[in-house]
Parts: C-alpha cells; sequence; structure tokens
C-alpha cells in the first residue's frame, strides 16, 4: 500500500473534486482497491454530496414562487404608481424646498437694497441720479475744503466733512452746482 | 471509484454559455422596461437563494421571507450588475448580505453547532468515525420530508463557514474560486473547509442513512456518533 489512510483523508474532497495530480489520484485509487475503511469514507462522502445536491433538499416551501410573483408584482406597482403620481402632481423633493426656501431669504435683503436704492449705498459704490432728473432733497457741502460748490450726497468728488442743506439754501449761500454730479439737472425750484 | 464531484476540475469547468447568454438578453430587457420577465431570471435561482439563507437563519419562515428580500433587492439593483461576474454568483452574495443583517436584528439566529471548535479553515487533520459501508441512497428515499429534515439539521450542526463553504461548493454547484471569492478566503482554505463539512456531514448523517435510505432515524438521538 503506496500511501496511509491519513493521507487519503487528507486528500479525499480533492480526489472527489478531481483536483489531484494524476500520481495522487492514482495513489488513492490504488489505496481504495485496498482498504475497504477508506472506501466507505468515499462512497459515503459521495453519497451526502450526492443527497444535498438533489433539488428536494433545502428547497423553497411550497407556494414560494407564488408568493414571490404575487410580492413582484405588488413591487412594480407601487413603483409605477409612485412614478405617475409624482409626474401628476409634481411634488417637490426635500431638497427642492430646501432650495426654495434659501432663495426666499435671499430675496428679502436683495428687494430690500433694490427699492431702497436712494439711501442704501454700498461701500466704494456711487450711484448717480439719472442727468435728466431734478435734484431734490438736500444737497452736501464740505466744511473743510473751502470750496464754494454743493453736491448731492454720493458724489465722489464731495471731500472733507458734510454739511447737509436745501438746494436753495446752498444756491443762497453763495454755493455753485457741482459740475460732475449736478451738472445740467435742473434744481428743485423752492415753494 | 464513484465520481461524485459537483463540477469536476472546478478552475476548468466549462461555463455554460447558452444560458449565460440567455441571461444577458433577460437582463437587457428587463432594464429596458420588460420587468415582469424578472422571475423567469430568477427561477433557476429560486432554490439556490433560500438555500443560502436557510443554512444561515436556521427558521424556515424567516428564510422565505429573506430570500424573498433578496431577490426584490436584486431586481431594484438590477442596473448595478457587473456583467463579468455570473448572475447566480451577485444574487447569492446578496442573499448573503440580507440574511447577516436580519440575523443582526433577530439577534437569535446562532445556530447551534455540534462541531464545535476554533474558527478556523478546518485545515487541520479530520479523522473519520465511521467506517461502516454506506449503500447509494435511492432517490426515492428523498420524497420522504423525515429525510429530508435529517438532511437539514445535519447541515445546521455545522459551524457556519463549514455550513456556508458546502453550500456555496455542493448545493450552489459554484466553483472553488466563486466560492473563495464570495466568502473572502483563499481557495485553499476553501478546500479545507470543504474537506471537513464533508466527512462530518458523513460521519453525522451514516448511522442513519446508511441502510439505504430506510432509515430508523437513529440519527435524530445520536447526533454525534463517534462519542
Amino acid at each position: 500500500m503506496g500511501i496511509t489512510c491519513e493521507e487519503v483523508w487528507r486528500d479525499i474532497s480533492d480526489y472527489i473534486d478531481d483536483e489531484l495530480a494524476p500520481k495522487q489520484r492514482a495513489a488513492l485509487d490504488e489505496h481504495f482497491v485496498e482498504c475497504r475503511h477508506c472506501t466507505a469514507v468515499l462512497e459515503g462522502t459521495c453519497n451526502v454530496i450526492r443527497l444535498y445536491r438533489d433539488e428536494r433538499v433545502l428547497a423553497p416551501p411550497q407556494g414560494f414562487h407564488h408568493r414571490l410573483e404575487g410580492r413582484i408584482n405588488q413591487e412594480l406597482s407601487q413603483g409605477s404608481q409612485a412614478s405617475q403620481e409624482s409626474v401628476v402632481t409634481m411634488r417637490p423633493s426635500r431638497r427642492a424646498v430646501l432650495a426654495w426656501a434659501l432663495c426666499a431669504a435671499a430675496a428679502v435683503p436683495l428687494g430690500f437694497a433694490l427699492f431702497s436704492r436712494k439711501t442704501f449705498t454700498l461701500p466704494g459704490f456711487h450711484h448717480l441720479d439719472p442727468p435728466d432728473s431734478p435734484v431734490t432733497g438736500l444737497v452736501a457741502v464740505s466744511q473743510d475744503t473751502g470750496e464754494k460748490l454743493f453736491h448731492i450726497p454720493s458724489c465722489p468728488y464731495l471731500h472733507g466733512k458734510p454739511k447737509f442743506l436745501p438746494v436753495q439754501e446752498a444756491l443762497h449761500e453763495g454755493y455753485t452746482p457741482c459740475p460732475v454730479c449736478v451738472g445740467k439737472r435742473k434744481l428743485e425750484k423752492k415753494g | 471509484m464513484p465520481s461524485c464531484s459537483p463540477s469536476a476540475g472546478t478552475e476548468n469547468r466549462a461555463p455554460n454559455d447558452g444560458k449565460r447568454v440567455a441571461e444577458q438578453v433577460l437582463i437587457s430587457r428587463i432594464l429596458a422596461g420588460e420587468k415582469d420577465l424578472f422571475l423567469e431570471l430568477v427561477r433557476p435561482y429560486q432554490r439556490t437563494v433560500y438555500a443560502t439563507v436557510i443554512s444561515m437563519l436556521g427558521s424556515k419562515e424567516d428564510a422565505e421571507d429573506v430570500a424573498q428580500d433578496a431577490l426584490l433587492k436584486a431586481l431594484a439593483h438590477l442596473h448595478q450588475f457587473r456583467r463579468e461576474s455570473a448572475f447566480g454568483t451577485w444574487l447569492i452574495q446578496i442573499a448573503i448580505n440580507e440574511a447577516r443583517m436580519r440575523r443582526r436584528k433577530l439577534r437569535h439566529g446562532i445556530m447551534f453547532s455540534l462541531t464545535s471548535e476554533p474558527d478556523g479553515d478546518g485545515a487541520g487533520a479530520y479523522i473519520p468515525k465511521d467506517f461502516a459501508d454506506w449503500r447509494e441512497i435511492p432517490s426515492e428515499a428523498l420524497e420522504r420530508s423525515e429525510i429530508r429534515e435529517a438532511l437539514a439539521k445535519a447541515l445546521a450542526s455545522l459551524e457556519e463557514h463549514y455550513r456556508l463553504t458546502f453550500i456555496l461548493r455542493d448545493v450552489n454547484d459554484l466553483s472553488i474560486a466563486e466560492t473563495a471569492h464570495i466568502l473572502g478566503i483563499s481557495p485553499a482554505a476553501v478546500k479545507s473547509r470543504l474537506r471537513r463539512a464533508r466527512l462530518m456531514l458523513r460521519d453525522i448523517l451514516s448511522p442513519g442513512l446508511r441502510s439505504g435510505g430506510h432509515m430508523d432515524l437513529a440519527f435524530k438521538e445520536v447526533r454525534k456518533p463517534w462519542e
């Protein structure tokens, strides 16, 4: 006998799977001819594998396929219903709602800025009225430079500490319109 | 000598190209909208999925529920199936994940093992305990529910790493490489576990089944005949 029973038991699974080299396989074949115990182990192991491979063993219970079909159909009908509803009602997702809320929140200060543009000037930004609109309200004169010009309060040529006064009063005090910010614009008449 | 290999020559196993092509066609049609074909696609794998799940959970009710959940999940994620692997292998991976998730939820899925040993690859020598002759079981014997139950109980008595290796290789007919891939172990470890699982099952079942399937169910009382 070329190999021992222990060696056979070690390789018997690979023998069944035909994973052994030809020489090794031949050695086991030779052993099986002479060893009744190892032959019994081999045949019993083959019986085990054959039994478990049978479709009836570990088979799904009766009605499994039918119940699966029911669940799949239910799932598919729910899926198509949901997609139809989403098309008809266009129900927004949570992300869309959040995005809309953020837009609305951003619109409030923006709208405020637009409607109050005469008093709201961003740093470094000097908005000027259209050239044909009359100069109304208060104008500004410089208390520091001594120049005898009056300006629109946002004029970039207004330097020093400003003093605000009505147009007519500025004219009365001898101030003349700034050629840049007032230019040829009409001046508000008193009364 | 008897030949009982699930698929002899594991690495060189001829792939069933016709079946695979037919599956690919079905998958393409399902993804194109013919979802009712899914049942046809998974019909050959229902036993595979169920056997895998029940070997992990034990309870028939949980196993059916989880097997169906796994198949529905496969339908929902079919677009993610990468076609370089076999569809059956992908399905089994989903089933194993679903069974593990269910077990975590239930916390009662720890199956009683009669083969208590440290969680290894079974690389050590296994000495068979029973050397009596065992005639081939006639196919008709499997019509008897008590024999099917006995087989299920014998399998459940193994530790999970042996049980799952045996299920994937000998019940689901996966190759050594596919089994190793799914379990995340080496092919050598698969072979070791498989050898031990097969020999243990034989030892557990021999006393009851060796009389040609006309068993007196002595197996039920003698789960560890060598003790």
